[in-house]
């Protein structure tokens, strides 16, 4: 058996003419949580949806529990929990008769579980799933992921309509999930806070590609945000590589440096500055300048 | 399996309670009908019930399979179950298997009836009850034909081609049944006829989008 849960090779799909993904590959070890982010239209949800057979690839290979996307079985989607993006349920469907069609063509249903989360949440039972808050959608949907007692779950942005507490439960609930052995969470989010506090691997898609594939830690230790002093104006070019930005204003300049080390560090003594200090970054930060344009790819 | 068959049947009762309705509003004016007969009279009020009934099932049967395949396209409802624990193939499979079974409701009360009637009122002639075998399954081919036009207009956005293949089916089988009536050729290119159908159905529904 594989170690690697999600597993995709060379992604490449079109959308009438469009590159929406280009040769995306990228790997998810076994219990892992692996936070994939991008702006808006980044193809976020393709990847999902092309990985759950939902959408056919132009090129390239996605793989589900050792399973070809393309020729996913019952038993294989039995073992897969989604919380779809805007929440894909059955509007017409009271929420009572949803419960008890997708328990009915589950292949196992923890109802303990199941009912302690509907407590949780509140959720009325006898209320058309139209009705329902897109807040409460999202709550029943993610309900639904988790009581088949998934190996593997697939987030497209979960927490998108939740308010802060049942974000905050959502998130501890995904903590308690992943604390059970061998199950994996592939998660995407624009709340990247979210992600900051979950995810072990984290993927940047910006403009088609994966710019950003390693872990957070990890990530965070080689991007590095500096403010650099020069004693006259800056020079315009520093001859450092994996500049991700660059901001020069007169004797000042920001740079964003992908894989920071001793030898870009000596280049830059090179120059002389006057002084060099390191802005803290977060992941937000990361992300807004990774998915700026003109990014260089951060893979592990 | 089953429970794939139940939420069709429930989502789609109304075409049940229909074809009920139908067949047996038209067990009851047959009866009357066989009641009454006088060989003398031409058959006007049969004819001029038959057309109208006809068109009915036409369109009753063909909304069905569209409006399957359309409310499924429009609500994503597909897109939800098939990341649950079933296949595509299974869900197109119940599908069908819900559509041939408004078919059956239809028509194994009418067949029932007619051989009945036929018995009752018919010289004891063994080509009188063939007639009614051939007839039947004539008919409940040509319904699933029809749905199976149904499934491929309502899943398509553009109907060109399901309205093409009506058109084919209409052209095609009025002359024949006309011209020799009804058998075992018409039973065959019905089949084809199907199968093509389904097939191209199916290969449809596997590869695109949902």
């Amino acid at each position: 058996m594989d170690e690697n849960v999600i597993k995709v090779e060379n992604l490449v799909k079109y959308f009438d003419g469009r590159c929406v993904l280009d040769g995306i590959s990228l790997n998810v070890p076994r219990g892992c949580i692996y936070g994939l982010l991008g702006r808006n239209g980044s193809g976020k949800t393709t990847i999902i949806r092309i990985l759950l057979g939902l959408e056919p690839p132009t090129r390239g290979r996605t793989f589900l529990l050792d399973t070809e996307s393309t020729e996913l079985s019952a038993k294989v989607h039995g073992r897969i929990g989604y919380v779809a993006e805007g929440h894909n349920l059955i509007q017409n469907y009271r929420v009572g008769r949803l419960i008890k069609l997708c328990k009915d063509l589950s292949l196992q249903w923890n109802d303990e579980f199941f009912n302690h989360l509907i407590e949780t949440f509140r959720l009325p039972t006898d209320r058309r799933v139209k009705e329902l808050s897109i807040g409460m959608r999202a709550q029943l949907n993610l309900s639904l992921a988790m009581a088949i007692d998934p190996e593997l779950l697939i987030f497209d942005d979960p927490t998108l309509g939740l308010d802060t507490v049942a974000r905050r439960q959502f998130l501890e609930l995904a903590i308690e999930l992943i604390a059970q052995q061998g199950r994996t969470i592939l998660f995407c989010s624009h709340i990247l806070g979210d992600v900051e506090r979950i995810a072990d691997k984290i993927g940047i898609l910006a403009a088609g590609k994966l710019v950003v594939d390693c872990p957070l830690e990890e990530l965070k230790e080689r991007v590095k945000k500096l403010r650099v002093i020069f004693p006259e104006s800056a020079p315009s070019n520093l001859y450092l590589t994996e500049i991700i930005n660059q901001q020069v204003r007169d004797r000042e300049m920001v740079i964003t440096v992908a894989n920071w080390n001793k030898q870009k560090q000596t280049v830059l003594e090179t120059f002389k500055p006057s002084s060099c200090t390191e802005m803290p970054m977060s992941l937000e930060d990361i992300f807004i300048e990774c998915t700026k344009p003109k990014q260089k790819s951060i893979e592990s | 399996m089953f429970a794939l068959i139940k939420r069709e049947i429930q989502d789609h009762i109304v075409y049940f309670i229909g074809a009920a309705a139908f067949s047996a509003v038209f067990i009851i004016i047959s009866v009357s009908l066989v009641h009454q007969y006088d060989p003398k009279e031409p058959p006007v009020f049969s004819i001029g019930l038959g057309v109208p009934a006809a068109t009915i099932v036409i369109f009753g049967i063909c909304a069905m399979g569209a409006t399957q395949m359309y409310l499924d396209r429009t609500r994503k409802i597909s897109a939800l179950l098939s990341t649950l624990a079933v296949s595509r193939n299974r869900i197109l499979l119940t599908r069908v298997i819900t559509g041939i079974l408004v078919i059956l409701i239809l028509f194994v009360p009418l067949t029932i009836t007619a051989g009945i009637l036929v018995r009752l009122f018919s010289p004891p002639i063994p080509v009188f009850t063939g007639m009614v075998f051939e007839i039947s399954v004539t008919a409940f081919l040509m319904a699933f034909a029809i749905y199976c036009i149904g499934l491929q207009t309502g899943w398509n956005s553009s109907a060109l081609t399901p309205s093409l293949g009506a058109l084919f089916l209409t052209c095609i089988f009025i002359p024949l049944i006309l011209i020799k009536g009804f058998g075992a050729h018409i039973v065959v290119i019905l089949v084809l006829f199907i199968a093509a159908s389904l097939i191209r159905t199916w290969h449809t529904f596997m590869k695109t989008s949902l």
